[in-house]
């Protein structure tokens, strides 16, 4: 150092001790002295755009790479269901790319189904593996002993699926998630006459009534509702729109609510029809509206007769003045709109349930305006899901199922009470595609890895996202990390080598082409030189955002449709011995177990109960002190089918006679950060008898007992200081 | 009144050699204490590397509780090392002549308590090896440590402060290593003769060294006074609830001199029955420390309600809420604490009888040091576990490593001072001698008080 | 030598109103800024390293019971009690109006911690390791902080920095919007807003200027850069 400089130097000290009583001088000091903020060097980085396919919503999403790794998941402003947001799972999917424990090569089992002892196979052995398993199928002509369980795809995938089970001869692909909103398309094709998913503009409505639709952690297309939301709230000048939800747990959705109304379970479409009546009899409804649907108010009030408000009430449990002002506010303050969500739609009397709220809508004149609900353009999917499951179930139990191929994690995600796990031994031959050792895949045979989203090609068509079709696309942003091969390349591959139908029916050489194909058929109708330009355009951008074609479609309802009924609800349980509702739910971060496995997610406190990595069950207060527990001790909940050990969360938002435990922990596999952690309520369910094929999932009842005081509960807030927010004044 | 002040009747070198006992040779006694002592030593030692070579994490600390024992061990000690030189220095300044056999005991307490706090700061750093960065010097980044922070003004302090007591501590016993140094061989007379610096005790040499005494004295006072009210800076000046207080200079200062007499007295009390010291140390210094710390409590507990009543009478929320919680989580310790500084000695040390009870004074005063190191805590701990923000209130229970070094801390405060009996003079031999040459006793009303003929 | 004086004051506005605690920006600060992974063991010893927190508070008993969320990171105080107790400047002021965190300087007091009001530093007990190969997911544009050392958020200052980098280069201002930490990026809801509050017309300094407007702990004085902005609402339970 210059003696100059050391000079300015120790002045500047001098000055800055002296000063320091008074003034805050380090901050003229520091940057003199210190270059760039410490340890920042911002590096150029490039975005790559490509979708998430975490969940349904797919939304759109930039992938900041640098130095040839993915770094983070942004969301991709141009996207019309995102707008460049994306919700905590869909960043975390790139610990799916780098998780510690991907699969990094084929598997063979070597020990006992369940054990996880696999040797390593080339993918030349994995893939004449596979085929020789079907090439068996087909000389014992029975193609049709293949099964294939996967989500529900959408898209290019959903497009290559079919044919490769079609040429190759079986009906047997069955595409069941627990939480596909089957029973919402039933619904609207039972009310309306016509196939698909609603899109309900909430930011634009001003009274926003929610059934049970959890629509900021996992209804339909969170990211997209949840900005919805927020416009909702404060992005008009003038109004504020309300927000009043129903449900008998208050979930993050209903925290955000300006009213809760606890109803009991299984009376949420009692509670619609009743303030349906209410509205009609006091001719608050929009007459031409009902008109338009073809339905005449005093008929409509007469077959409402027996939902009057002293009975309603009694049957929610609710105050009828309570009952009587939302009903009154929901048609006195247009546009509004009422949502059905998944806690009334798993209930046993769901479908009608769900079906006397799309009733309001009419009434409110909701249908097919601003501030109120559309018909989505998503891609149609089942209805019932579920049967297929149950039949493919039949089918495995009775021996005729011989080769299973899977895709996601059933074992884990289908509740036990379907027989699922059990009839999966009894097929001589899995096949699972898995990037992590799964439930499943540690049932499997042969594993045959699929690459990370992030290192895969595909398209997606976002759940019920828009009015206006749109697709997204996904690339690699990265070289595959492992010796793995994508799902759609893998069934190309055993298409090829099976030869004949298979054969001619897929001649595509990779599933890149594949998708480029459909894509082609989409934008333009030809692959060639002029396309090559568009896909590029197409992958720079990330998908087709905008389309020509209008959103043409509305609702009317069907003429032959019926009124809702929902009857008095069924539950799997004794009321004397099992006293308490249990309610099952997506958890936000993990919502049926897929998110599991990623750290960020493991680490990230539940919103509503501070829990980090583990599962809970939610207990009110007052049932808890009636039975000597508090927060933090081991509780056993014993259902008809079974009994789990688990913390207890002291939970004041919820109903005295209901508990309920989040979905998604419980794994066997999925790696380190995911393995033997929690528990999966799903053990616990119950078909409820008459509802065997109408997923009925909240309608099981349950007892608990006190274990001990040591759950082993770990939450980001401290007990007593989450209920002192008066020290902060919010 | 019958107490002695000096044993008269015996001679010159009886007596010497009677105040010299602890530099005898060491018994197996010593060395099995110095054995246990570094073994605790050695034992911390290890728990400070295996602190250093793993992390923070060994210790209990969390967030929002950040500071823990270690910083409750620095307060202590520091309020510890008020004993000696302040004790001494205001006695010395007051010319109150009892001080003259304990004088050598307290100065070096506080020089070893003040070295042992010095040393907590440091090791509760998460980065125990880079400590330099705290110390001014000048460097290849030109960054110099910031002045504003509170613990640079208590490493100026406590650098201050040893150096200063220090000093005292040497000058005092300047006449004394001449005595050892004519009185011993070997390498001990080397020893001796460099640090007794040629003092002969001519006339000159001793008017000198009054002057120098007297002076050292005074300028030690302000210091010692500065030290403990920059450490209660340390918390006085932050926004913590329980910390932003503005009584805490004073409070700080006022615990330090009452742990500090409580710890010369404790001390009084081993040397006297460790070294066959009964005649030096009589009741009548018990007496008068007694009556010393009697006062001292009564300020202590004056303060320490002035800080309560403040907090209940405004009220404020969070101040509040760290108050309840404070006493509702650490009752038993707060409790253990009210009686050991405030009401067992006001009501105890009122009795004559209990103050020349040797035996009760080493209770009370043991008591009173527990329910400072109790005080430390209370104050620092409960404050940062309700702070102002509740959705990250917290708790904290010290590890077995923060245990461990506080369990070294205490062996070796005990083990430099073991070493030190066996190589100085413990009691202020030619400061008694002093006044023996010229001491007289004054008839007071029914007191017989000590006095001294001449000026010092 | 930087410019002592600047034309920015960075800021926050937080509308509760619209912040439904999903916890996106929590995972999306993880991401941006190489922040450790924790397990249970180490949140349960009080130990999580969240630069980005979502407080939830129950108010009420059921069934008149409601839940309040309330995003809380580093408040960017300009009268920062963190900064003056720092002994070797690791926590320092920056022209912007920032609190900046030196980690090679931070010889690890914790003094800061205790002195931050609003708890939102948090100290490196522990020397966090990504097991391979999730350390590629590391940001190159931050240092990864060893043990011992405090961080915070940064109000993403790497962000800050490379649209400053850029304008400078174009001989501009940076523009309002420009630049995102990634916290407010991804916020679904868009609750947070980001931005120079000493444009008057930038989106955040207007929306500061709110009725609604509050800031944490005012009565301290710390004067934070965080400016929230009241949930409404939520008076009919029932
Ligand atoms: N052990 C060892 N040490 C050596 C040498 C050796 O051979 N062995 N070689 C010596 C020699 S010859 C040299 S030149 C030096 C090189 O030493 P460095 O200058 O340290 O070079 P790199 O190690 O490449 O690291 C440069 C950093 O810049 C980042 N970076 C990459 N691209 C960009 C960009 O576009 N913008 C910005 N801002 N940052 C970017 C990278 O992420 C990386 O962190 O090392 C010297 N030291
Ligand atoms: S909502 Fe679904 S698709 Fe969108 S970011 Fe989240 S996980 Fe991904
Ligand atoms: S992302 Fe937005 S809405 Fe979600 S918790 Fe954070 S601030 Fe609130
Ligand atoms: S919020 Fe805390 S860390 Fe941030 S500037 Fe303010 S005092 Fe410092
Ligand atoms: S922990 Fe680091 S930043 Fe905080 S006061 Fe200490 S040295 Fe400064
Ligand atoms: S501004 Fe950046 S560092 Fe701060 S909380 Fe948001 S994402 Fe984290």
């Amino acid at each position: 150092m210059k003696r100059r400089t050391f000079l300015q130097l120790s002045g500047m000290t001098a000055a800055g001790a002296l000063l320091a009583g008074c003034q805050s001088k380090n901050e003229k000091l520091i940057p003199y002295l210190i270059g760039p903020d410490e340890g920042v060097t911002p590096g150029r980085a490039t975005y790559y755009a490509s979708s998430c396919a975490f969940c349904p919503a797919g939304c759109g999403i930039l992938v900041r790479e640098s130095e040839g790794r993915a770094k983070k998941i942004e969301g991709n402003p141009d996207h019309p269901v995102n707008r460049g947001r994306l919700c905590a799972r869909g960043q975390a999917v790139l610990q799916e790319l780098y998780h510690p424990d991907r699969l990094q090569q084929p598997l063979k089992r070597s020990g006992a189904r369940g054990s996880g002892e696999f040797t390593r196979i080339t993918w030349a052995e994995g893939l004449g593996l596979l085929t020789a398993k079907l090439k068996e199928l087909q000389q014992e002509h029975s193609t049709d002993g293949l099964a294939l369980l996967t989500p529900q795809l959408s898209g290019s995938l959903a497009t290559l699926v079919t044919a490769f089970m079609r040429s190759f001869g079986s009906s047997r692909h069955v595409s069941y998630e627990l939480l596909a909103p089957d029973w919402l398309r039933l619904a609207d094709r039972q009310t309306f006459g016509q196939a698909g998913l609603p899109f309900y503009d909430l930011a634009e409505t001003r009274y926003l009534l929610s059934f049970g639709a959890d629509f900021v952690e996992n209804h339909l297309s969170p990211v997209q509702y949840g900005n919805a939301f927020g416009r909702m709230r404060q992005g008009r000048d003038t109004v504020r729109g309300h927000f009043t939800y129903i449900g008998g747990r208050m979930s993050l959705t209903c925290a955000s609510a300006d009213r809760w109304m606890p109803a009991r379970p299984g009376s949420e479409g009692a509670l619609a029809l009743g303030m349906a009546r209410l509205i009609l009899e006091e001719k608050l409804h929009d007459k031409s509206a009902l008109a338009a649907n073809g339905l005449r108010p005093e008929e409509l009030l007469g077959r409402l007769k027996p939902y009057d408000l002293p009975r309603v009430a009694d049957m929610t449990g609710l105050a009828k003045e309570s009952i009587a002002e939302v009903a009154r506010e929901f048609a006195g303050t247009g546009p509004s709109l009422a949502l059905a969500g998944e806690s009334v739609a798993f209930q046993s009397n769901g479908p009608e349930s769900v079906r006397a709220i799309q009733l309001l809508n009419m009434l409110a004149g909701s249908l097919n305006r601003p501030g109120g609900i559309y018909p989505a353009a998503a891609p149609s999917g089942p209805d019932n899901s579920f049967t297929q499951l149950m039949a493919l179930i039949e089918s495995m139990q009775a021996g005729r199922i011989k080769l299973a191929l899977i895709k996601g994690d059933p074992v884990h995600a289908i509740p036990p009470a379907t027989g699922f796990q059990q009839a999966l031994d009894k097929v001589p031959f899995c096949v699972s595609f898995a990037t992590l050792l799964d439930d499943s895949a540690l049932q499997a045979d042969l594993i045959l890895p699929d690459h990370a989203a992030l290192e895969s090609w595909g398209d997606v068509e976002p759940l019920a996202g828009s009015r206006r079709p749109l697709y997204g696309l996904m690339q690699p942003v990265v070289m595959p990390l492992h010796d793995t091969r994508q799902f759609g390349d893998v069934l190309l591959a055993a298409a090829s080598q099976l030869g004949g139908a298979p054969a001619a029916a897929l001649p595509q050489k990779s599933w890149l082409e594949f998708l480029k194909g459909t894509v082609a058929k989409r934008v333009s109708g030809k692959m060639g030189e002029k396309f090559e330009a568009r896909w590029v355009d197409l992958l720079r951008r990330g998908g087709q955002f905008e389309s020509n074609r209008g959103p043409d479609n509305v609702y009317r309802r069907a003429s032959a449709s019926s009124l809702p009924d929902p009857a008095r609800p069924r539950f799997a349980g004794d009321e004397t011995q099992y006293p308490l509702h249990l309610q099952v739910y997506p958890s936000s971060a993990f919502t049926d177990g897929r998110g599991a496995p990623f750290p960020w997610l493991q680490q990230l406190p539940d919103p509503m109960s501070c829990v980090v990595w583990d599962s809970w069950i939610e207990i009110n207060p007052v049932t808890a002190a009636g039975l000597g527990i508090s927060q933090g001790d081991l509780v056993e909940v014993a259902s008809p089918r079974g009994s789990l050990r688990l913390p207890a969360v002291i939970y004041p938002g919820i109903r005295p006679d209901l508990v309920a435990i989040p979905l998604g922990q419980g794994h066997k596999g999925g790696g380190r950060y995911a393995r033997e952690r929690g528990v999966n309520p799903l053990a616990l369910l119950v078909l409820v008898e008459g509802s065997e094929h109408q997923p009925a999932w909240n309608a099981t009842r349950v007892r608990l007992t006190r274990v001990s005081k040591s759950g082993e509960l770990v939450t980001a807030g401290h007990p007593q200081g989450s209920y002192r927010s008066d020290l902060i004044g919010i | 009144m019958s107490d002695k002040r000096i044993p008269v009747s015996k001679s010159d070198t009886l007596m010497n050699d009677e105040m010299l006992s602890s530099l005898r040779p060491p018994g197996l006694a010593w060395y099995a204490l110095i054995a246990f002592l570094g073994a605790v030593v050695a034992w911390g030692l290890f728990a400070f590397g295996y602190q250093i070579t793993r992390g923070m994490y060994v210790t209990g600390l969390d967030r929002p509780v950040m500071w823990g024992l270690y910083i409750v061990n620095f307060v202590f000690w520091v309020g510890l090392s008020h004993s000696g030189t302040m004790v001494s220095a205001i006695l010395r300044l007051s010319q109150a002549n009892w001080r003259r056999p304990i004088l050598r005991a307290a100065e070096a307490m506080t020089v070893f308590s003040i070295s042992v706090a010095g040393l907590f700061p440091l090791i509760h750093l998460g980065r125990n090896w880079v400590f330099f960065y705290l110390i001014p010097y000048p460097n290849q980044r030109g960054l110099w440590p910031n002045f504003r922070s509170p613990l640079l003004w208590d490493a100026m302090a406590i650098t201050t402060y040893i150096i200063g007591s220090v000093l005292f501590l040497y000058l005092g016993m300047l006449p004394d290593l001449a005595v050892v140094r004519d009185r011993s061989s070997g390498w001990r007379h080397a020893l001796f003769r460099l640090l007794a610096l040629g003092w002969r005790g001519t006339a000159h040499e001793w008017t000198v060294y009054h002057k120098a005494s007297t002076l050292m004295a005074a300028l030690i006072i302000p210091v010692a006074v500065s030290v403990h009210s920059i450490v209660a800076w340390d918390f006085a000046v932050t926004v913590v609830p329980g910390w932003h207080s503005t009584i805490f200079p004073p409070y700080f200062v006022i615990g330090a001199i009452l742990s500090g007499v409580a710890a010369v007295i404790t001390l009084m009390i081993i040397i006297r029955r460790a070294f066959h010291l009964e005649e030096y140390l009589t009741p009548l210094h018990f007496d008068n420390m007694g009556k010393l710390l009697l006062v001292i409590s009564l300020l202590w507990s004056y303060a320490y309600f002035v800080e309560v009543q403040t907090t209940w009478y405004a009220h404020e929320p969070i101040e509040w809420e760290v108050f309840s919680f404070m006493s509702g989580r650490y009752t038993v310790p707060l409790l253990v604490m009210l009686l050991g500084n405030s009401l067992l000695p006001i009501t105890a040390l009122c009795f004559k009888r209990v103050r020349r009870s040797i035996g009760a004074m080493l209770v009370i005063t043991l008591l009173v040091n527990v329910g400072m190191l109790i005080e430390r805590f209370l104050i620092i701990v409960p404050s940062l576990s309700h702070k102002n923000m509740p959705f990250v209130w917290g708790s904290y229970r010290p590890s077995w490593v923060e245990l461990s070094i506080t369990a070294a801390a205490f062996a070796g405060f005990a083990l430099l001072y073991a070493f030190f009996v066996k190589l100085f003079p413990m009691v202020a031999l030619s400061d008694v001698r002093e006044l023996e040459a010229r001491s007289v006793s004054v008839p007071l009303g029914r007191a017989e008080l000590p006095s001294i003929a001449g000026k010092e | 030598m930087e410019k002592l004086t600047s034309p920015y004051k960075w800021g926050m506005v937080i509308d509760l109103d619209r912040c439904t605690g999903c916890g996106a920006c929590v995972v999306a600060c993880q991401a941006e800024n190489n922040v450790a992974i924790c397990d249970k063991k180490e949140i349960a010893e009080g130990r999580n390293m969240h630069w980005l927190r979502i407080e939830r508070f129950w108010v009420g008993e059921y069934p008149d019971v409601r839940v309040r969320f309330l995003p809380v990171m580093c408040q960017h105080c300009h009268d920062a009690p963190c900064e003056p107790v720092c002994p070797v400047y690791a926590s320092y002021h920056n022209p912007d109006g920032l609190n900046g965190q030196v980690y090679n300087r931070c010889v690890g007091t914790r003094y800061c911690g205790n002195n931050c009001p609003y708890a939102v530093r948090v100290f490196n007990f522990y020397q966090h390791e990504w097991p391979k190969p999730l350390e590629n997911q590391l940001s190159p544009d931050i240092t990864v902080r060893p043990r011992g050392v405090m961080e915070k958020c940064s109000f993403c200052i790497q962000r800050i920095r490379r649209v400053k980098e850029t304008a400078k280069g174009e001989g501009r201002l940076i523009r309002d919007g420009e630049v995102q930490p990634a916290c407010a990026q991804t916020c679904p809801a868009e609750a947070l807003t980001f931005g120079n509050m000493a444009d008057p017309e930038s989106r955040a300094a207007r929306l500061a200027r709110s009725p609604r407007g509050f800031q944490l702990l005012e009565q301290l004085g710390t004067h934070p850069s965080v400016i929230y902005l009241k949930g409404g609402g939520r008076e009919h339970v029932g």
